[in-house]
């Protein structure tokens, strides 16, 4: 059975959801058998009012992880100091199990083009990436996760695989790592590649979280919308990954066309279910 | 300049303004050629800024329609990049470039709904503060009324139209009709404040929005008390003064007392 690094994961938290403000009330009342939630940081770094008043009620049954998007951890402008200042006043009062951001640059020249724009998997990039986190890591006094991004370019003068690429990071940088399985499938069938072997390239030492998602195939792209229940196949890879990686803290990322709170629970649970046969296969092997 | 910084440059030229120099760097494939790829990115830039500015600008939605709305925003777009870590506060230039920019310029209406979407919005997720309340003022010895200054609650906004935009956003957010656009000569006052989580919003009279803007700028309560026998008589200003500031408590407008001599 995989087994995890102690001194390197926290604790796995088991089946999350991402807060979303249609949910805040319904989870109040109805306490949902959610473990955990995941807040998206930026929403949170304003002075008050109900996103901080909802988020402070729901922490205090649930545990709470900070997923943010605009870290721009990539990008060639200079580390946003007041951005990473918002964050690290942010996790001392949120008081998150961890914090993550997406393996990407979001802008340049100040600008802030509000996606997850593709890196180049050159070893300029990384060496640059594996700075940047490392400055990150000291600022906020603990290990950042990074997310792999959905992505529709290839540049032609990568140098590696971009599983070739996280690997390098996460380890060079000493962070921990979440695993979007959903973005690892939309990427392979936009490039083509095999994402078993995507997967399996992947240290089980430092893989933290997994995303789960919904997307829209349009065809020549799979676009990542977050729109959609999972599909199958996206579950087939999850189920692979929980084979090779164990118990890894599991969550349904919704961030559009969101259904009511029970039809997310009830994806939730197939999660679980499937986690659950993996694991005890593994188990019983 | 680096590979990777270069890189970047181009991508972003390539969605801000439609450069393709990214083109030669990027992968195509018959199925899906670079250009479709980069056109995902470009197209996504504006669906998203457009979405937050739908979200932030209901009204002027409603008042423009659609197709407008949405040459508003694209325009919008243009004229200013995001330079925000937080799409929240990507709209916060509308009201300026509505002014500024025809043909909007000549509807004033639509800069002043904008106006007051975006302080309804600040006053939504202004800090959370204590609030003083009539109870902790009747602890305060009668004699040191007059050196009372006050600090309003984070949420209150003061704001005066020409237009009723207010009641246009009232109507449009209970899904009824909006009253056609119409303007006074005269500025009408209004206050946007926040209690219990809720947003609310009120016009002023002449004395009480002169009484607000003089407690904002630190104004003390005898010199306010003064300052009101310009529409009431000096035997019931202070009186009157005081029934004001009861309303502003009960509402949670006021945030703390000071004393200033």
């Amino acid at each position: 059975m995989p087994h995890h690094a102690e001194q390197l994961l926290h604790p796995p938290l088991g089946f999350g959801l991402g807060l979303r403000i249609p949910h805040y009330e319904a989870i109040l009342e109805s306490r949902p058998a959610v473990d955990w939630f995941e807040v998206l940081s930026e929403n949170y770094m304003v002075p008050g009012g109900k996103p901080r008043h909802y988020l402070d009620r729901i922490r205090e049954n649930y545990p709470i992880v900070m997923h943010g998007v605009s870290l721009s951890i990539g990008s060639s402008d200079p580390l946003n100091r007041d951005y990473l200042k918002q964050l690290k006043t942010l996790t001392d009062q949120i008081e998150p199990r961890w914090i993550s951001d997406h393996l990407c640059w979001t802008g340049v020249d100040s600008t802030n083009l509000h996606d997850l724009m593709p890196l180049p998997y050159t070893e300029e990039a990384l060496q640059h990436v594996v700075d940047r986190v490392s400055a990150v890591q000291d600022i906020l006094g603990c290990r950042l996760l990074l997310e792999n991004v959905s992505s529709y370019v290839t540049y032609k003068h990568s140098e590696m695989s971009e599983w070739d690429f996280l690997r390098e990071v996460a380890q060079r940088a000493d962070s921990l790592l979440l695993l979007d399985i959903n973005n690892i499938y939309v990427s392979s069938f936009n490039h083509g590649f095999d994402p078993v072997e995507y997967i399996d390239a992947i240290p089980v030492n430092r893989v933290q979280q997994f995303h789960l998602a919904g997307h829209r195939n349009q065809g020549g792209c799979i676009i990542d919308t977050h729109d959609e229940p999972v599909i199958d196949r996206v579950w087939e890879l999850y189920e692979h990954a929980v084979r090779r990686f164990g118990a890894v803290s599991t969550m349904i990322e919704r961030d559009d066309n969101i259904p009511p709170l029970e039809e997310l629970l009830a994806e939730l649970d197939r999660a679980r279910h499937i986690a659950k046969q993996a694991l005890t296969q593994i188990a019983d092997a | 300049m680096s590979q990777l910084a270069a890189l970047q440059r181009a991508f972003q030229t390539h969605i801000l303004h439609a450069n393709d120099a990214i083109q030669q760097a990027i992968t195509g494939t018959p199925l899906a050629p670079a250009t479709e790829r980069l056109g995902i990115y470009s197209t996504a830039y504006r669906l998203r800024l457009l979405e937050a500015l739908q979200t932030d600008y209901t009204a002027l939605h409603a008042a423009l329609g659609d197709e407008d709305f949405e040459q508003l925003c694209f325009a919008f777009i243009a004229a200013f990049p995001s330079t925000y870590p937080n799409l929240r506060w990507f709209g916060a230039n509308m009201d300026a470039y509505l002014k500024a920019t025809p043909p909007y310029l000549d509807i004033p209406v639509l800069a002043e709904l904008a106006s007051f979407e975006w302080a309804k919005g600040l006053t939504f997720d202004a800090a959370d503060e204590d609030r003083l309340t009539i109870q902790d003022m009747a602890a305060i010895p009668g004699a040191d009324w007059g050196r009372m200054t006050f600090q309003t609650h984070p949420s209150v906004q003061r704001l005066d139209f020409f237009s009723n935009a207010p009641l246009i956003w009232k109507a449009v957010a209970a899904a009824a009709d909006p009253p056609q656009p119409s303007y006074t000569e005269e500025p009408l006052s209004w206050i946007i404040w926040r209690q219990n989580l809720s947003v609310y919003f009120r016009s002023l009279d002449k004395d009480e929005a002169w009484a607000i803007d003089s407690l904002l700028h630190g104004v003390n309560f005898a010199e306010i008390c003064t300052g009101l026998c310009e529409w009431v008589d000096e035997l019931h200003a202070s009186q009157h003064a005081a029934g004001l500031l009861k309303g502003w408590l009960e509402s949670g407008m006021i945030r703390s007392v000071h004393f200033k001599t």
